[in-house]
């Protein structure tokens, strides 16, 4: 049975990361490069080269293509130690035409092309746009960069290899070339977060990226980790510069204030979340608001807010209008099998039939007005204390599926009834309660039971209409949020997460299955 | 003889009673039965059902309605585009200004057009693009679905297909090609139909593998009969009230999910039901506007209705079970 599960597993993770494969094609050279500026005034703003280096900066950022400047390579040769900085200084202003370079900067641009030749980058030059001998015209500096496209195995391969992040305590010396004097782990039993008198252990690196490794709070499970994180992709438009996942699970809604003591020993009300503090070169010094708090470059910490995270609302939402679909559904189904053709049939009949032909933002925004016309809140605030706001969400949620379960119970009951063991049943002299219980429910549940864990996992996903209409600020809109931005990043994060949840729905609804009923076996010789 | 006297008539000759019939081999050889048509049948128990005349007939009227409507009439959305006075008008209004005519007796929009006018020619996009999807996804899902039933290595490399395909979210694979091809109705068609008929094949897949190896069809194949002929003769037949209670259920999703995508943002230029509803969104939440929101959306209510209930019932009668 172990051995069965893992191999569908593997198989559904292969399967999962050709998907990404897929969608990596469709992004990335399928869709047309400029889309992404369609709604960017700042693209608008520029004229000349800067357009043209911007765009390709901004390619960059959204990962369609490797791309270096000329002084980005000579900061390059500084931190290999090939080049020193007086040098690069005086080498750094390239001329407006090739043939105005000096002798010198001549010499490193030569080195700057045939290091791309070598790398496989394209080197583009613009020469200056003047508008007469003295004046740049707008944007019209000279340029001068190489960029690379990203082939897709090559694009697939760093995805996947950089899908789940271990930290070390090596992190710094990558980034800057030297490591921090005092590298490496330390383990105190009395976090200096709370004042270094409570009782708190925690591991906090020096190097690594995050700076707490293991940390203990107040919060569910207690004991937090940032040891191993799970990389989908960073965001460029929807959240800029944070992962999918962190997007998806970070709090929302406003700041909750505590009193906080800084690492320097100042004390005020904030949200920061010392626990979340990531290291940022030279930020320290670069701002004064972070060095009178911290006294190392672990500055960048997260806040703490009041509200749940989009998956937290999502699933909230989407798990309780899950029960309530099986709790209303399941036995409707059942009454509506057991007086079959008789008036309470009919009238199931109809509602499901609305259900199904009806468009869902239709009926949607029917309940969202009846809604509103009983007072219910239709619109959803995080600030609100009300657990009314969740009332019509859940409703929207909850009536097509029990609508649906009520139709796929009714179907699997009364073809269950016509099955010959259940004549045999009453002819050996059982009650009709009795066949109803313990033959046909039994039988008739297995293919509902299969699609349960597919239910709870799919809360997790969200729902796009429903949040939508409702305002809800959960997972469901993600995506198309992404889609809408061409956030490439987000959109191959999301795309991974929703592919490996269908994935292991799927094979936690057989091995339920299988549970339930012994003749389902996954093991042995009757497969 | 008593028998012989019961039957002889008076003052006739067993000439004259009798006439001589000659023997024909080929005669004999016919069975005489009243004539079986299955599809009349099917109709036959179709319309013992009243229910299903009425709803035939408002599905006929409102299809027939949809095509004719606007090729007999003229609309043109921007003709009332400066006059102010015009806009967001409710019937009442609207009969009160225009006079009254069925052009305004749901309104006027947000650039003073007849929302009547508006809603039938987007029903016509939405029931064209429903109707050629369903067609196309059909026509490709049932044949390689029934090819993909009977063979056993297809099966094995469609079912990878189908799992990765499937994983693909839909919503992405459709903003890609309409941003790619243009938000035109013709790439709106191309985007459902491209991945839309594995869905139905993996289906049908699942159908024909249940009555593949029924008894018959192994005897059928014992006797020498070619796959082939097993496929049309056999299968397909048992097959013709699923096919129809798919159909049923495909039609009006398409008009659903062009609603959905709509709403979302991702539909088509054209003024379809579903950017009817996506552009009246607003109007709904503003007091006396509400009519510009739910007159499409109840008109695609109906026609999916409409739609489904026939279909379904079809399907149902279309079950030779039910011939009795």
């Amino acid at each position: 049975m172990a051995k069965y599960v893992l191999k569908r597993l593997i198989h559904g993770l292969i399967s999962s990361f050709i998907v990404v494969a897929i969608v990596m094609i469709m992004i990335y050279s399928m869709l047309d490069k400029n889309l992404i500026f369609k709604a960017d005034t700042v693209y608008t703003n520029y004229g000349n080269n800067e357009k043209v280096a911007y765009s390709f900066r901004k390619w960059e950022e959204y990962g369609y293509l490797d791309y270096i400047t000329y002084n980005e390579y000579l900061l390059k040769l500084v931190v290999d130690g090939e080049l020193d900085e007086d040098t690069r200084a005086s080498v750094a202003s390239f001329g407006k035409k090739p043939e105005n370079d000096s002798e010198k900067v001549a010499e490193y641009v030569k080195k700057f092309n045939d290091y791309c030749a070598a790398n496989g980058y394209t080197v583009v030059r613009l020469n200056a746009i003047m508008m007469n001998g003295k004046k740049y015209a707008s944007g019209g500096q000279q340029q001068l960069f190489a960029y690379k496209d990203l082939p897709i195995t090559n694009r697939l391969w760093t995805y996947v290899k950089n899908l789940i992040h271990v930290d070390n305590i090596h992190y710094v010396e990558k980034l800057t070339g030297t490591p921090l004097e005092n590298q490496g782990l330390t383990f105190t039993l009395h976090d200096p977060v709370y004042g270094g008198q409570k009782f708190s252990p925690a591991i906090m690196g020096n190097g690594t990226y995050y700076k707490y490794l293991f940390y203990c709070d107040n919060k569910f499970p207690f004991v937090h980790q940032n040891l191993v994180k799970l990389q989908l992709g960073t965001s460029y438009a929807v959240n800029y510069g944070v992962d999918v996942f962190d997007t998806m699970t970070k709090t929302q809604g406003s700041y909750i204030m505590s009193t906080t003591t800084f690492p320097t020993g100042l004390t005020e009300e904030s949200a920061d979340d010392l626990h979340s503090a990531t290291f940022v070169l030279g930020s320290r010094d670069a701002n004064k608001i972070n060095s009178d708090r911290f006294t190392d470059d672990y500055t960048n910490v997260s806040t703490i807010k009041a509200g749940k995270s989009k998956m937290g609302y999502s699933f909230t939402i989407g798990l309780i209008a899950m029960f309530l679909a099986y709790l209303i559904g399941l036995p409707m189904g059942l009454l509506m099998a057991k007086h079959k053709d008789k008036l309470i049939d009919k009238i199931g009949t109809v509602y499901i039939v609305f259900i199904i032909a009806v468009p869902s933002l239709a009926y949607i925004f029917l309940f969202k007005a009846i809604g509103g016309m009983c007072g219910l809140p239709t619109t959803f605030d995080m600030e609100s204390t009300s657990k009314l706001i969740y009332a019509l969400p859940i409703i929207s949620l909850a009536l097509p599926r029990i609508g649906d379960n009520m139709k796929w119970l009714r179907r699997y009951m009364i073809d269950q009834m016509n099955s010959d063991y259940v004549k045999f049943a009453r002819s050996g002299g059982l009650t009709e309660g009795e066949i109803f219980r313990k033959h046909i429910m039994k039988n008739a549940a297995i293919p509902i039971v299969h699609g349960i864990p597919g239910a709870i996992l799919g809360a997790l996903v969200g729902a796009i209409i429903t949040e939508r209409v409702y305002t809800v600020p959960g997972a469901g809109n993600l995506l198309t949020i992404a889609i809408n931005q061409y956030d490439n990043g987000v959109i191959v994060g999301v795309t991974l997460f929703y592919a490996v949840l269908s994935v292991v729905s799927i094979i936690l609804g057989d091995v339920l299955i299988s549970l339930v009923d012994p003749r389902i076996s996954y093991s042995g010789k009757a497969r | 003889m008593e028998n012989n006297e019961l039957f002889t008539v008076e003052g006739m000759t067993d000439e004259e009673l009798f006439a001589r019939v000659d023997h024909n081999s080929l005669d004999s050889e016919k069975i005489t039965a009243p004539r079986y048509s299955y599809w009349r049948s099917v109709f036959r128990v179709f319309f013992k059902k009243k229910i299903n005349i009425v709803i035939l007939s408002v599905l006929a009227f409102v299809i027939l309605f949809a095509y004719i409507y606007p090729v007999v009439t003229t609309y043109d959305r921007f003709s009332n585009l400066m006059d102010g006075s015009t806009k967001h008008l409710s019937p009442k209004a609207a009969i009160e200004k225009f006079g009254f005519s069925i052009k305004w007796i749901l309104g006027t929009g947000a650039s003073g057009q007849s929302t009547f006018d508006a809603i039938w020619n987007g029903s016509r996009i939405s029931i064209s693009l429903a109707f050629i999807c369903a067609a196309i996804n059909m026509t490709v899902g049932v044949l390689i679905g029934a090819i993909w039933g009977f063979s056993k290595k297809i099966d094995m490399f469609m079912m990878e297909v189908y799992n990765i395909v499937g994983n693909v979210p839909n919503i992405l694979l459709i903003s890609v090609l309409v941003l790619i091809l243009s938000p035109s109705f013709w790439s709106m068609v191309f985007a459902l139909t491209i991945t839309g008929w594995l869905f139905i094949a993996y289906f049908i897949r699942t159908q024909v593998i249940i009555i593949r190896d029924r008894e018959y069809n192994l005897a059928s194949r014992c006797l020498g009969t070619p796959i082939t002929r097993i496929a049309t003769k056999n299968i397909l037949p048992f097959m013709t009230s699923v096919i129809v209670t798919l159909l049923a259920v495909e039609i009006p999703s398409y008009i659903s999910y062009e609603v959905f995508l709509a709403y979302i943002g991702m539909g088509m230029s054209d003024m379809s039901l579903g950017r009817l509803i996506y552009e009246a969104e607003s109007a709904m939440v503003t007091p006396g506007w509400q009519f510009e929101f739910w007159s499409p959306v109840v008109i695609a209510s109906i026609i999916t209705v409409s739609l489904y209930v026939t279909g379904q019932n079809l399907g149902d009668a279309s079950d030779p079970r039910t011939h009795m």
